[in-house]
C-alpha cells in the first residue's frame, strides 16, 4: 500500500538508534504446530538477523511451509512465540504481518486469475482502507500512478513483457516471478520465499537466484525454503534443516552438507 | 473524484477521463434518458409497472454489489428489503411517522441486520453461506404470520402513505412517484457503480478470486467483506423502505420476502451479468417486464389447452431456465464484448481491442459455465450411446 514507504522509514530510524541494535530481526521460540494428531512443526527455535539470507531446508512434508504459515499468521501456532522487529507478533493476522514488513510467496501459487499480471501487482497499491475517499471513489482503473509503480516491480522480477497477460497464460517460472513481484510490491523488510526453485530449468534458477541476491544487496532479509540444497548453495549465508517438524542441523552450507543427521534424513531420498 | 490529479502533477486526470470514457457509458446515459422520457407515452398502469421494475432493479443491484463482487453469495437478501419495508410501513401506519423519517429508520435497522448477518458470514463460504443466508427471511415470514395482527401475516400490511401524494389525482401521484423512484434508482446505481469501480471494487473481486492474495499485500479481506455486506444491506433496506411508500409497493411477503422474489433476483443478476452492477440493472428491468408481459398474454397455449394467464409462472421459469442455460455469462458482458468488436471494426482499432480485453467472468459465473459444459457433455455422451 501507498503508505508503506513512509512508515517503513520511521521504523528504520527507530531500529537504528542503538537500543535495539543486537536484536535479531526475527526471533522464533519453541514454535509448535499440530494438525489434530499430526505434529507438523515441533518445538522449533531460530533467529534471523537483519541482512541475512537464511536457507530453510528439509524433505517434502518436513513442515517448512507450515512454519511459514505460522510466521505469517495464516495459521495460529499451537505453541511458541514469534517476535518480529522487537515486537511480539504471534498469531497476528496475515495482512498485519505484511504491513509490519513481512511478505511471503506461496508454494502453491495464489495469483488472481481474473486480472492481468500488472493488475495483480497493482493490488498492493490500492488504498487498503475501507473508509477513505480514494478507496471508495478513486478512479483506480484509469489513473496511471499506481500502474507505473506496479510496472516497475514487474520489470524487476522479469515480467516486463508479460504485463498484460493473464496469470493463466504464464509458464511456471512466470507464476513464480509473479509471486515474488506481489511480495516485493509491499516493500517488505523480510521476505519468506517458499520453494521458488522447484520445477525450474537451470537458467531460470540462476535468474531467480540473481534477483534474490540483488534484493539482498539492497538490504532485504530473506528466508528461502527449498527441499534440497543444491540450488541454494550460492545464495545463502547459513541454513537450518528440519525433518518431521524438528530441527536436525544448522550452520554454513558446508557444515550442513557434512552433517550425518542431514545425510541420514536424505538417505535413499532426494539428492542433497 | 479527481483526487489523484494533484499527485499526477499534470492535468492528466481530466484528460484521462475524457479519453477513457468507454462508449458503453454513453449507452447507459441514453438508457437513463429513455427511462426519464418513458412516462410520456405510457398509461398509468404501465407507469406503476415501470416503477415496480425500477425498485426491483435496485434490489438486484444491491445483491450484485456484495454477491457479484466479493463472491459472498447471499440467498437471503430479501431479509433486507423486508426489514427496510416493514419498518417503514409499520412506523407510518402505527405511529403516523412521516415517510421521510420511516425511510431513515428503515435504513438504520437494515444496517443493523446487515451487521448481524455479515459478521457470521465472514466465517462461512460457498454453499454453506448460501444455505445459511437462505433462512432468515423465511424465519421472518413465519414470525410475521405468527403475529399477524401486528405484521399482517401472509397478506402483508395495508398500504402506508405515499412519499409524495398529489391530492385527488392518482395518475399524477403515480407519475411523481415514478420519477422519485428513478432518482432513488439513479442514486443507488451510482453509489454501487462508483464504489465497485474504485479500489473497493478491485479489492472485492480479488477477495472472490483468492483471499490469500489479498491479505498477502497487506489488505484485510474481512473488513472489506463486512463493509460490502453492510453497504449492500443498507442499499437494499433503503430501496425496500422507499418502495412501500409508493402506490405500487406495500409491505407484504410476496413483494419483499418470499423465496420467489429472491429467485427472480438471482435470475435477473445472472442473466444481466453477475459482478457488473449495470448488468444487474438491465437484467432486472428485462426480467420484470418479461414477467409482466407473459402474465398479460391472453391466448390459450395450443397443445396444453390452457390459457397463458394460468401458467404464466410456469412459462416464466421455463423461459428463464432456457436463457440461463444458453446465456450463463449474462447479457451485458456478451453485449459489451460484441460492442467492442463493432467499435474496433468501425474505428479500425487494434486487433488487441477486439479480444475481450482480458475480461474474465467472475468465479461464480465460471462455475455456472462449468456446470453447463458438464451437462452438455453428459447429454452428448448420452446421445452417442443411444445412437449406437
Ligand atoms: N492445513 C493443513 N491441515 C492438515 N495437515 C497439514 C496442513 N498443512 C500441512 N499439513 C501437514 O503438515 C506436514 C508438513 O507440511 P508442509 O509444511 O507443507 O511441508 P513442507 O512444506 O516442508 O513440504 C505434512 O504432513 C502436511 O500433510
Ligand atoms: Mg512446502
Amino acid at each position: 500500500m501507498m503508505s508503506h514507504t513512509s512508515t517503513m522509514a520511521v521504523m528504520d530510524a527507530e531500529s537504528s538508534d542503538g537500543s535495539q541494535r543486537n536484536q535479531p530481526l526475527l526471533d522464533v521460540q519453541n514454535l509448535t504446530k499440530k494438525f489434530g494428531g499430526l505434529v507438523a512443526v515441533n518445538d522449533l527455535s531460530f533467529q534471523v538477523d537483519e541482512g541475512e539470507i537464511l536457507g530453510f531446508i528439509g524433505p517434502n512434508g518436513a513442515g517448512k511451509s507450515t512454519t511459514f504459515n505460522c510466521l505469517t499468521g495464516k495459521h495460529k501456532p499451537t505453541e511458541g512465540t514469534v517476535t518480529f522487529r522487537g515486537e511480539e507478533v504471534t498469531s497476528k493476522p496475515p495482512h498485519e504481518m505484511v504491513n509490519k514488513g513481512m511478505a511471503r510467496t506461496f508454494q502453491h501459487f495464489a495469483p488472481l486469475y481474473d486480472r492481468s499480471v500488472l493488475e495483480n501487482v497493482a493490488l498492493a497499491y490500492t488504498s487498503g482502507k475501507v473508509f477513505s475517499w480514494s478507496g471508495l471513489f478513486s478512479l483506480s482503473t484509469i489513473t496511471g500512478t499506481t500502474y507505473d509503480a506496479a510496472a516497475e516491480i514487474c520489470a524487476r522480477v522479469g515480467l516486463q513483457d508479460d504485463l498484460h497477460r493473464m496469470p493463466g497464460e504464464l509458464p511456471h517460472a512466470g507464476l513464480i516471478r509473479l509471486e515474488l513481484g506481489r511480495a516485493l510490491a509491499t516493500d517488505p523488510k523480510l521476505m519468506l520465499v517458499d520453494e521458488v526453485f522447484a520445477g525450474l530449468a537451470s537458467g531460470e534458477v540462476e535468474e531467480i537466484s540473481n534477483l534474490l541476491l540483488e534484493l539482498h544487496a539492497e538490504g532485504m532479509t530473506l528466508i528461502v525454503i527449498d527441499h534440497n540444497m543444491s540450488g541454494l548453495f550460492e545464495l545463502i549465508d547459513r541454513a537450518i534443516v528440519i525433518n518431521f517438524g524438528e530441527m536436525i542441523a544448522k550452520g554454513t552450507p558446508e557444515e550442513i552438507k557434512n552433517d550425518p543427521e542431514v545425510q541420514k534424513a536424505y538417505l535413499g531420498g532426494e539428492e542433497l | 473524484m479527481a483526487t489523484q490529479s494533484a499527485e499526477d502533477g499534470s492535468a492528466g486526470t481530466i484528460q484521462l477521463l475524457r479519453q477513457n470514457i468507454p462508449p458503453r457509458y454513453y449507452v447507459g446515459f441514453v438508457a437513463f434518458l429513455v427511462l426519464a422520457a418513458l412516462p410520456l407515452g405510457l398509461s398509468t398502469v404501465k407507469i406503476l409497472t415501470m416503477t415496480a421494475a425500477l425498485y426491483f432493479a435496485m434490489f438486484v443491484v444491491s445483491w450484485d454489489f456484495v454477491s457479484g463482487y466479493t463472491g459472498q453469495v447471499s440467498f437471503g437478501h430479501t431479509l433486507f428489503f423486508g426489514v427496510g419495508g416493514y419498518t417503514a410501513a409499520l412506523l407510518n401506519l402505527e405511529f403516523g411517522l412521516s415517510p421521510v423519517l420511516t425511510v431513515i429508520a428503515g435504513v438504520l435497522l437494515t444496517t443493523v441486520a446487515g451487521l448481524m448477518v455479515g459478521f457470521p458470514a465472514l466465517r462461512l463460504h460457498g454453499h454453506y453461506l448460501a444455505l445459511i443466508t437462505l433462512l432468515p427471511p423465511l424465519v421472518l415470514i413465519r414470525f410475521f404470520s405468527l403475529y399477524r395482527s401486528t405484521f399482517g401475516g401472509e397478506t402483508g400490511l395495508p398500504n402506508p402513505d405515499n412519499l409524495i401524494e398529489v391530492q385527488g389525482d392518482f395518475a399524477a401521484t403515480a407519475l411523481v412517484n415514478y420519477y422519485l423512484g428513478l432518482v432513488v434508482f439513479a442514486a443507488i446505481f451510482l453509489i454501487a457503480f462508483v464504489i465497485t469501480r474504485s479500489d473497493h471494487g478491485i479489492t472485492y473481486t480479488a477477495i472472490q478470486e483468492n483471499e490469500d492474495a489479498v491479505s498477502s499485500v497487506g489488505i484485510n479481506p474481512a473488513k472489506f467483506k463486512l463493509f460490502a455486506f453492510v453497504m449492500s444491506a443498507a442499499l437494499a433496506g433503503f430501496a425496500g423502505a422507499m418502495f412501500v411508500h409508493t402506490p405500487i409497493g406495500s409491505a407484504s411477503p410476496s413483494q419483499l420476502l418470499e423465496l420467489t422474489v429472491m429467485i427472480e433476483i438471482l435470475i435477473a443478476a445472472i442473466l444481466g451479468g453477475v459482478g457488473t452492477i449495470s448488468g444487474a440493472a438491465v437484467g432486472a428491468v428485462f426480467i420484470y417486464l418479461a414477467r409482466d408481459y407473459i402474465r398479460g398474454i391472453d391466448t390459450v397455449v395450443p397443445i396444453l389447452d390452457m390459457p397463458v394467464t394460468r401458467m404464466d409462472t410456469f412459462l416464466f421459469y421455463v423461459l428463464m431456465l432456457g436463457m440461463l442455460f444458453f446465456l450463463p455469462g449474462g447479457l451485458l458482458p456478451k453485449l459489451t464484448v460484441f460492442g467492442r468488436k463493432i467499435h474496433a471494426r468501425v474505428t479500425g482499432g487494434s486487433p488487441k481491442a477486439v479480444t475481450d480485453g482480458g475480461y474474465q467472468q467472475p468465479a461464480f459465473v465460471r462455475q455456472i459455465e462449468a456446470y453447463r459444459t458438464r451437462i452438455l457433455e453428459a447429454l452428448a455422451a448420452l446421445l452417442r450411446r443411444d445412437s449406437k
